[in-house]
């Protein structure tokens, strides 16, 4: 048995736990350098603000005057997530941090009533983490995903919704659109909803066979885990990562090839660090830049796909990238956006053996990466770096109303009154 | 190098299998736990509970009320240091100024105070 538990509007949330004055106040959350909105509270939601919107728009259109927007403080993100895991953890045998807002609890074997204690759980976290969640209850993880959604959606309800009795899921999957399933991408929905499969209980009572012609293996096992049979243990889900990407909008338009390439760099070491994270090696990889769309600035857009022979090591990845990225470059234009993705990612053991051309040496290459991530890691990101990654971050990002980091920096805490 | 007080190059140290560690006063604050937040104070109202402007006040968000602690409020708005009081079932927050007011939607214990931190004395 398991349970999802999601800080409901999570980054908005951890703004309000801070201050007061944001009670009950229609709040976004704007993405790095406050171009899109990427968190909306119920308030704002009501007012009709779309996820994603570009916020220079939506903020010249009048209905929407009372919104008060923040720019995206990870750090404090991130704590206030350390902090629901902690709370989680202390309650429950096991909890795998999903994302940085959702957490799957293994309710497998825990005595009493789960309704009840997922209900502890909420005021625990409430409390303590200052954050308000939902809680969905089901014998396989994506019933668990499915059951939080019906939770977020049924805002009179409690917050908690059980869906392990079987009879019950029949009764609600008649009025679930398959949109809502986890995992489920919109090319899938898209083609389901052809055939006429719209909801949650047209697609369980499909064959399974036919589901694995239609939507392979993945989408086979999610069949069989709304019928209720688990297939994903803890620490398991249904989408392998199929890139990673880091691409920014910078803070002031570039128009140095010097600034150029440092901002290339540094993605690709943030990118390269992901990947080692996730033992992982890039076969291929994608770099780009353009021009503002918005504004009137003369139009450039161009981008490089290219194969890179399979690597972790940062150097030699960003040595790929800026040169792919001094080929795009052209002078005279004020770029606004820049990245580097990751592709055709390999397992270690995916890997093509001994490859007989291979420019680097893998064990020194190895143990060089295992070093720099171990003294980042410990002494703080980007201590040891590649020199082509720069000093001056001129470009670095706009965030014109950041909170304070509250929880991580002693200048930064709350001020309380006397 | 550090030296402990036990290794050393002519005569051996008596201290050599005596040596503890420097007392750890961040781990004696333990702010790993999850209900614990530093906050600052300003104003000077509740220097008569020794609480003073510029003082770093540990908050626990985990702990249970207690009649006279003081607490960290928000109380319509804004957030204030205000002193527990119990009537029959009921809290009231008593702020360094003002009425005591029932807690309400509006009038919410954050967290109790449960140490202070002075840099300059």
């Amino acid at each position: 048995m398991f349970a999802l538990i999601d800080g409901n509007s999570f980054y908005c949330s951890c703004e309000r736990a801070f201050d007061p004055k944001l009670r009950d106040k229609p709040i976004v959350v704007l993405s790095n350098n406050d171009g899109c909105v990427i968190a909306r509270t119920q308030e704002a939601k009501d007012l009709g603000l779309k996820m994603g919107e570009p916020w220079h728009l939506a903020s010249k259109r009048p209905e929407l005057k009372p919104v008060i927007c923040k720019s995206s403080n990870y750090v404090l993100y991130g704590d206030m997530s350390r902090r629901m895991f902690d709370v989680l953890s202390s309650m429950t045998p096991a909890v795998e941090p999903y994302s940085i807002d959702e957490m799957f609890l293994d309710f497998t074997g825990l005595p009493g009533d789960l309704v009840a204690r997922s209900v502890e759980l909420r005021a625990a976290v409430r409390r303590i983490a200052k954050i308000p969640t939902c809680v969905g209850i089901g014998p396989t993880k994506t019933l668990a995903k499915l059951a939080n959604k019906l939770a977020k959606g049924d805002r009179a309800g409690s917050g908690v919704v059980d869906l392990s009795d079987s009879e019950y899921r029949h009764e609600r999957f008649a009025n679930v659109p398959m949109s809502e399933v986890w995992g489920m991408g919109r090319a899938s929905v898209a083609k389901l909803d052809k055939l006429g499969v719209g909801t949650v209980a047209d697609f369980i009572a499909l064959p399974s066979d036919s589901v694995r012609d239609l939507l392979t293996v993945t989408g086979q096992r999610t069949h069989a885990e709304l019928r209720g049979m688990a297939c994903y243990g803890f620490n398991e889900g249904p989408q392998t990562r199929k890139s990673i990407a880091c691409t920014r909008s910078f803070g002031r338009a570039i128009t140095e090839w010097e600034e150029m390439r440092e901002a290339i760099a540094s993605y690709t070491t943030r990118a390269a660090e992901k990947l080692r994270r996730h033992s992982l090696f890039a076969g291929a990889m994608q770099v780009f830049m353009r021009t503002n769309e918005f504004n009137n600035d003369p139009k450039y857009a161009n981008s490089a796909t290219f194969e890179v022979e399979a690597t972790a090591d940062s150097f030699a990845l960003i040595g790929a990238a800026t040169g792919a990225a001094r080929r795009l470059w052209r002078q005279g234009y004020r770029y606004a956006k820049a990245g580097i993705i990751l592709l055709d990612l390999y397992q270690r053991d995916d890997l093509p053996v001994g490859d007989l051309f291979a420019t680097r040496d893998p064990g020194r290459s190895q143990s060089l990466m295992t070093a720099l991530d171990a003294i980042n890691g410990r002494f703080g990101r980007e201590t040891v770096r590649s020199a082509s990654v720069g000093y001056q971050r001129g470009w670095s990002m706009r965030r014109g109303n950041l909170s304070p980091c509250y929880t991580t920096r002693i200048g930064d805490i709350l001020v309380v009154k006397a | 190098m550090s030296y402990r007080g036990d290794e050393t190059t002519g005569f051996q140290s008596p201290a050599q299998d005596y040596v503890e560690p420097v007392i750890d006063l961040p781990a004696l604050l333990d702010l790993r736990q999850p209900g614990l937040y530093p906050v600052r104070v300003v104003g000077q109202q509740l220097r008569s509970r020794g609480i003073h402007a510029g003082d770093i006040l540990i908050a626990n968000a985990a702990a249970d009320p207690i009649e006279g602690k003081v607490c960290v409020a928000f109380l319509h708005g804004e957030v204030i240091l205000a002193t527990l009081v119990r009537k029959g079932d009921a809290w009231l927050l008593s702020p360094s100024t003002g009425e005591p007011q029932p807690v309400t939607d509006e009038v919410e214990i954050w967290a109790m105070i449960q140490a202070l931190v002075r840099m300059k004395v």
